[in-house]
């Protein structure tokens, strides 16, 4: 048994002389949901089908609750439960012989119970024995999800799996994962919709053309990020000068003739405030605006991008 | 092996083409005993008269006739007298000879029933995009794969299974029970050939297996290659039924090039060795087997090889 669910090291491919994935490396823990962002392109599915090996990888190793992917292969997709893209199924046989299939691969015997102990689980005990053709979209992610997790896998590995539910859906979806998760399975989630992720995951990473640019806790960002801040003023272009004149690190902007909107770290709040009401500009409202993993994102990718330019 | 077996049958069970095939075997093989009933009509129990009758009036118009006629008429006339002295019928009509004469070619059908199955096995999982979810797996790709070709070969022995024993009763409803040891005569490349129709509808079955897996197996090649079934059946279908023809040519040249008898597309039917020796100077049955053998280790390395390496990436 080992301390991580999924151990990822120096992961690469190459397509020619193309590096689609360089050098990537990251570790979920037991009972951890793990988020890989990034925008379309970034190599993200790729990361994730090295890792359930359904592409060769150029380099690098995958190591999945202590078992290596190259040194025993069996026991380590065992390990692992995924959906891949859209959940696909035979359609024309019924939901449950699509899990006596899937249940017949296993290397461990899956008894008959667990098959209705998950379809229960994911709600399909009345429709299980439809064919998967008269299955709506988000029962299909739902079989998706029994069939992935059917064989108690470690980590439950899932690529895009949000696209194309409707948000009554993806609610019900996520409240499975963080099921699943408070039960001790691992959790690695891809997405590009990043708001989506914030209500996800414990930890994310963010890609980026191939590499890994940060990785960090949804905890700690919460409190060291900046935050969003809009204030009502009775005179904006002097408040828009005096800012600059003291915090020019601000970013701000105009929202409308007497709002603007200010990155700064929360506690500057009172100090912006005073700064005002010294200056003789009424405030009339102050409105904290939460930070979102989106501002988070989109600072990053910036500053690697400032920083490859310089 | 036995679980990815078992999972590979119940997809090709699950889907309604798997029995439908079965049923137009059957259908096929009835309408087809319907017909030999109305063309071959019943026995006549007066047979050696018949054709007595008919040697005397070839042997009146023998007399007027030219030579070159003559000489026809001639041939025809030992070949009736054959049957007389063999004392073999040569309308006789039995399910066996129904067996021998018609099950035979409805082989082609199986054949052709074999290769869609076997190749949309295959490239209905890319198309579908359920290979992505079978090959996250515990086991090996090599394994998956084998399951799946072990499976369409099942799929296949239930279909000959099927055409043999549909044969045998619809052959019994309409023959009635016949003599299974019945000497008759077929024609060959090399003249009349005298045979036990039983024994030789067997042989020719045993025979026709091996083109049969031949053509399954490019046809799986095919689909795991090209992950199209459309190109699989496709060529599927170009080999079951231009083989014989392109066998023809290749023989022709075969007498000036030697290695023309190296393709792989005379040795396709066996079923000729069922009477003959030989297709022509210096290709025997061992031969063609031999030839048959090397193909299949290239065309089985070849698709397992590949499917062993590929990216899944759809």
């Amino acid at each position: 048994m080992s301390q991580y669910a999924l151990e990822v090291s120096s992961l690469t491919k190459q397509i020619g002389k193309k590096t689609i994935v360089d050098n990537v490396s990251f570790k979920v823990e037991k009972g951890e949901i793990f988020g890989l962002l990034g925008p379309n392109g970034a190599g993200k599915t790729t990361i994730i089908r090295m890792i359930v090996s359904l592409i060769n990888r150029t380099g690098g190793t995958v190591t999945i609750n202590g078992y290596n992917l190259d040194d025993s292969f069996k026991l380590a997709m065992n390990e692992l439960g995924a959906i891949v893209e859209n959940p696909e199924f035979y359609k024309y046989l019924s939901g449950y012989k699509n899990l006596r299939h899937y249940k017949r691969m296993a290397l461990a015997d899956i008894s008959e119970e667990r098959i209705s102990e998950v379809t229960r689980l994911v709600g399909l005990e009345n429709a299980i024995h439809d064919k998967v053709r008269t299955y709506s979209l988000g029962m299909r992610q739902r079989l998706g999800v029994a069939q992935a997790i059917l064989h108690n896998p470690s980590i439950l590995i899932l690529d895009e799996p949000t696209n194309g539910l409707d948000p009554q859906g993806i609610r019900e979806f996520r409240d499975y994962l963080r099921e699943l998760a408070s039960q001790g399975t691992s959790v690695l989630v891809s997405s590009h919709l990043l708001s989506e992720m914030q209500l996800m995951c414990d930890r994310f990473a963010i890609i980026e053309s191939g590499k890994l640019i940060h990785i960090a806790s949804m905890h700690d960002e919460k409190e060291t990020l900046t935050s969003r801040i809009e204030f009502e003023v009775s005179a904006i272009d002097a408040a828009v000068e005096l800012i600059r004149q003291h915090f020019a690190e601000f970013e701000i902007s105009r929202i409308s003739g007497n709002k603007l909107s200010i990155l700064a770290p929360r506690e500057k709040v009172p100090l912006l405030n005073s700064m005002f009401v010294k200056n003789e500009i009424d405030v009339f409202q102050i409105q904290t605006v939460k930070a979102t993993l989106e501002d988070r994102f989109l600072e990053i990718t910036n500053r690697e991008k400032k920083e490859q330019n310089l | 092996m036995i679980d990815l077996i078992q999972n590979e049958l119940m997809k090709i069970f699950g889907k309604m083409a798997g029995w439908l095939f079965m049923v137009v075997v059957v259908l096929a093989v009835l309408i087809a005993g319907i017909i030999y009933l109305k063309v071959e009509g019943p026995e006549d129990p007066n047979w050696r008269q018949g054709i007595e009758t008919e040697i005397s009036n070839l042997e009146s118009q023998l007399e007027q006739a030219p030579d070159e006629e003559g000489r026809w008429i001639e041939d025809q006339i030992n070949e009736l007298q054959l049957y007389l002295d063999q004392n073999i019928n040569p309308d006789a009509t039995s399910n066996w000879h129904f067996m021998n004469d018609v099950v035979t070619g409805v082989g082609s059908l199986v054949t052709l029933f074999v290769v869609i199955i076997c190749s949309s096995n295959v490239a209905a999982e890319f198309s579908d995009g359920t290979i992505k979810q079978l090959l996250i797996r515990p086991h090996k790709r090599w394994s998956i794969l084998l399951s799946k070709y072990a499976a369409t070969i099942i799929y296949a022995l239930m279909m000959v299974a099927v055409l043999v024993i549909s044969g045998y009763l619809v052959g019994l409803l309409l023959f009635g029970s016949g003599d299974f040891s019945m000497r008759i005569f077929e024609v060959t490349l090399e003249g009349r050939m005298e045979a036990q129709v039983g024994p030789l509808f067997f042989k020719k079955i045993f025979l026709y297996l091996p083109g049969l897996l031949m053509i399954m197996t490019i046809a799986f090649m095919l689909s795991t290659l090209f992950k199209s079934q459309a190109l699989a059946v496709g060529i599927g279908i170009f080999v079951l039924f231009f083989s014989s023809t392109l066998g023809g040519i290749i023989l022709m040249l075969a007498d000036k090039y030697t290695w023309a008898k190296y393709l792989i597309f005379p040795h396709l039917d066996l079923t000729v060795y069922a009477l003959e020796e030989q297709i022509m100077e210096g290709i025997t049955m061992p031969f063609s087997l031999a030839v048959l053998g090397i193909y299949y280790v290239i065309f089985i390395s070849l698709t397992f090889s590949f499917f062993q390496k590929r990216d899944i990436s759809i």
